[in-house]
């Protein structure tokens, strides 16, 4: 590396994962799918789509999975988006085997993407609506006459998107915790990681979580991203609907997931020997685009990339492999692709570049905290994953996908992360230099 | 680290536009709690906002955008530029040294609820598989009108801030210290100048205020003895508000030309923990223990509520000794954004030296003297030497367990 940031206590490392995937409920099994090209994307089966011009394949938590995870963490009056968070989160910690009471301060950032009013399930719309249905018939457009209706009746758990998350993940540490529920659309999840960094740089912290969760795969919300023609229209093997950076790619696959991670200083980490160090975090560009609502710009992606780099004291030279946001729409795969063009220029057709929701789907806020577990992995076993769906590379795209796993040596991955609303994120992330002693 | 300060402010409120209008309501004890636009007829007395007060810039590109904007993204884009203050939009350089934090919720307003009851009933006799029917009936972009940062997205373009945009709310957001805390940090990490953070609350639907009554009763009778700290308090009184406030580094002060007299935000922090009452205990120590000088004024959180005046009260006083006030006896909680409206307020307040009361309050709860609380009552109070203030702020749900303080300092950098 040229001019990487020197290694002190004070670097930033992800000592501990977590992840619940439509291709896998543990980091293991989620790296492995990855390696072997195991798509989590299956035919929409919970409700009939069939008249939607799109959206027809999701990527859904396997049923005994979704069993086996609510039994684990879920709770009466526990929404499933915070299950899911609790879940992966439970895998993090337990993986970074951090002591409790945490006697260090703390930070807890999380980002749980709103299903919108009636719920996270398909099959939570049935009683919604009819209870809906039943109060607008009472009531109308009064609002007094709904309040009136609305007495002694259950409500739903989203109806005001706020739950006792963080409440319950201080009562689990045995500490209280600097609280930061943040949202960025789909970026929202790198952006957690830098925020949490962020604190960890201040002095504010030496332990951050970082935890986000998703489960909209929904009549309302593939109605809306329908309207938007965001999702795919390939008609053929659910597995290949997701297909970043291939030609006949035509939309994103939405899905259910959740993921988290510890980040923690390296000299925390070594007084308490914790027993991993995957990645540390180099650094991070943010930015917001104020040319469009839903389109991407390729000035924007390529100003985040180079300030991730720059921020992490290195070059474009540096960078050995990027695990991008890789979307499968048309606009989003062109525009990433130009921009790495933009920073990498002749080399990006050298560097080895996976796309992760190829098999997950798109998980909103959620995919920057699972994308940043795979690119912690490509890191810490030096393979970049493959991107199996990608069979007939996109010419005008020209990044170099690999249909089998990548052995190289990895020392830094570029992980990129974008979102409607002109939201961009880039952060890099390095081989630790320094590995905690276990 | 540099200094952080708060060098403009845009205000909407009951009282309409800016601070002053909202301090004399409190130095005069006049509530501003009615029915709202539209008589609502509601049990829980709100203090609205005018709608009149709520401007869409002109022009081409914004009347297309109004397709993606609600009513939320149209108040924080008309605080916004109350705050820009006339100001140009940022350009160049500067443009990307300043970003956006936005302090508003996802389900606030009553777009999507009539609209879903609508279709329910419809649902049950229409043909089409409801994916389809929503698909045809629901109006565009419904979904993403009202995602907080799509909302900052408008903010970053009447601003020209294209820094970053990010939203900080819900369980986490404490009033809106929650994004104030991230904001300093953006600041003080120096990735960026300048921020504006913007916090709106909006008319809430029935439903969502039920869910709020179900937490934690909300205030019927908004008439004197019912305020704040009162002894006879009986629950949250229900406000609408959009707030913009800009923080710069004090070396980038000065764009928008106000500095002349800043406010310092000497510090800021949100805490979460099993019991909402420690998150306030730990929180307002680490604030004053940061700030290095115990305030001279708090502007509470107090809203009413039998529970969270208490708990305010006990965590609180016990730490600071100065007079406390509130704005919720005058313009009701904002919800996502009350501590930036008080933060606003209290700004104001040290620049005049001058404390409003605390409106309909008329009896202080005995245990809140015996708790050391010197709380306003009934007429304005001098500060001459108001340097400091406090302010906090908690979840309206207990189970939420979110609470913040923040210390300002008059006359900071300079």
């Amino acid at each position: 590396m040229t001019q990487g940031r020197a290694v002190t206590d004070s670097e930033i490392v992800i000592t501990g994962m977590g992840v619940v995937t439509p291709i896998g409920d543990s980091v293991a099994k989620f790296w492995a799918a990855n390696l072997a090209g195991t798509s989590g994307l299956v035919r929409e089966y919970r409700m009939d789509l069939s008249q939607l011009p799109c959206g027809w394949v999701a990527g859904i938590i396997q049923e005994n999975l979704k069993v086996q995870v609510a039994a684990r963490s879920g709770r009466p009056g526990r929404s499933w988006g915070d299950t899911l968070m609790h879940d992966a989160l439970a895998q993090a910690l337990d993986d970074a085997d951090l002591g409790r009471p945490l006697d260090v301060q703390a930070a807890l950032v999380w980002a749980r993407v709103w299903p919108g009013p009636s719920g996270s399930f398909p099959q939570d719309y049935p009683p919604h609506l009819e209870e809906a249905a039943l109060r607008y018939e009472a009531a109308g457009a009064d609002q007094a006459a709904s309040v009136e209706y609305l007495r002694g009746k259950e409500l739903p758990g989203e109806l005001t998107d706020s739950s006792g998350f963080q409440a319950e993940v201080a009562e689990k540490l045995g500490t209280p915790l600097q609280a930061t529920r943040l949202e960025a659309t789909c970026s929202g999840g790198l952006r957690a990681i830098a925020e949490a960094a962020r604190q960890i740089r201040l002095g504010e912290a030496e332990v951050a979580i970082v935890t986000a969760s998703v489960s909209r795969s929904t009549p309302y919300v593939l109605s809306q991203y329908g309207q938007l023609m965001a999702l795919s229209r390939w008609k053929g093997e659910a597995a290949q609907a997701s297909m970043p950076f291939d030609a006949r790619r035509s939309g994103m696959v939405i899905n259910e997931s959740s993921g988290a991670v510890i980040l923690e200083t390296a000299g925390h980490a070594r007084r308490r020997a914790a027993p991993h160090a995957y990645a540390a975090v180099g650094g991070w560009g943010l930015a917001v685009g104020t040319g469009h609502v839903t389109a991407p710009d390729v000035g924007e992606v390529e100003r985040v990339i180079r300030a991730a780099i720059a921020d992490s004291g290195l070059t474009p030279e540096d960078i050995d492999t990027v695990n991008a946001h890789g979307t499968s729409t048309r606009l989003n795969d062109a525009t990433e692709a130009a921009a790495l063009r933009r920073v990498f220029g002749e080399r990006l057709a050298e560097i080895d570049v996976c796309a992760v929701k190829s098999l997950t789907g798109h998980g909103s806020a959620a995919s920057g905290v699972i994308e940043t577990v795979a690119a912690a992995l490509t890191l810490t076993h030096d393979v970049v994953p493959p991107v199996v769906t990608c069979t007939e590379p996109d010419p005008q795209c020209g990044v170099k996908t690999s249909l089998t796993p990548v052995a190289r040596p990895v020392r830094t991955v570029l992980k990129c992360s974008f979102g409607f609303g002109g939201q961009y994120a880039a952060m890099v992330f390095r081989k630790p230099e320094r590995v905690p002693a276990a | 680290m540099p200094e952080i300060l708060l060098t403009s402010a845009g205000l909407i409120t009951a009282a309409g536009r800016g601070a002053a209008p909202v301090l004399a309501a409190m130095d005069a004890g006049k509530p501003l709690f009615g029915d709202g636009p539209g008589g609502r007829g509601l049990p829980w007395p709100t203090a609205p906002m005018d709608p009149a007060d709520i401007r869409w810039p002109e022009g081409g590109r914004w009347a297309n955008m109004q397709k993606y904007a609600n009513l939320s993204a149209h108040a924080a884009v008309a605080a916004a530029l109350l705050a820009m203050d006339g100001a140009e939009p940022a350009a160049g350089a500067d443009a990307l040294r300043s970003g956006v934090v936005m302090a508003v919720g996802c389900s606030g307003s009553d777009e999507l609820g009539e609209v879903f009851g609508k279709l329910a009933v419809r649902a049950r006799t229409d043909e089409r598989p409801l994916p389809k029917l929503l698909y045809d009936e629901f109006p565009d972009y419904s979904y993403i009108r009202g995602i907080p940062s799509q909302i900052g997205q408008f903010v970053a373009i009447a601003t020209g801030f294209r820094g970053s945009n990010v939203a900080v709310y819900g369980e986490g957001g404490a009033g809106g210290l929650g994004a104030l805390a991230l904001a300093r940090r953006l600041l003080r990490s120096g990735e960026l100048d300048r921020v504006i953070i913007v916090g709106v609350a909006p008319p809430l639907a029935a439903g969502i205020l039920t869910a709020y009554d179900r937490e934690d009763p909300l205030g019927t009778e908004a008439s004197p003895g019912r305020g704040p700290f009162d002894a006879e308090r009986s629950g949250a009184f229900v406000g609408q508000s959009a707030v913009a406030v800009v923080l710069e580094n004090a070396d980038a002060a000065g764009l928008f030309g106000i500095a002349d007299t800043p406010v310092e935000v000497v510090s800021c922090q949100t805490l979460c923990a099993p019991e909402r009452f420690n998150a306030l205990v730990q929180a307002t120590r680490g604030a004053v223990h940061e700030a290095a000088a115990g305030p001279d004024l708090w502007w509470s959180h107090a809203s009413g509520s039998v529970a969270q005046d208490a708990e305010a009260v006990a965590a609180v006083a016990p730490q600071v000794c100065a007079p406390v006030t509130s704005s919720k006896g005058t313009i009701g909680a904002s919800f996502e954004c009350g501590a930036l409206v008080d933060l606003v307020l209290a700004a104001e307040s040290m620049r005049r030296a001058c404390v409003p009361p605390v409106g309909l309050l008329e009896r202080p709860d005995p245990a809140f003297a015996g708790a050391g609380a010197d709380i306003v009552t009934h007429a304005p109070r001098s500060l001459p030497r108001a340097a400091s203030a406090l302010l906090t702020a908690l979840s309206h749900s207990a189970r939420a367990a979110t609470a913040g303080a923040a210390v300002l300092s008059w006359g900071g950098g300079r």
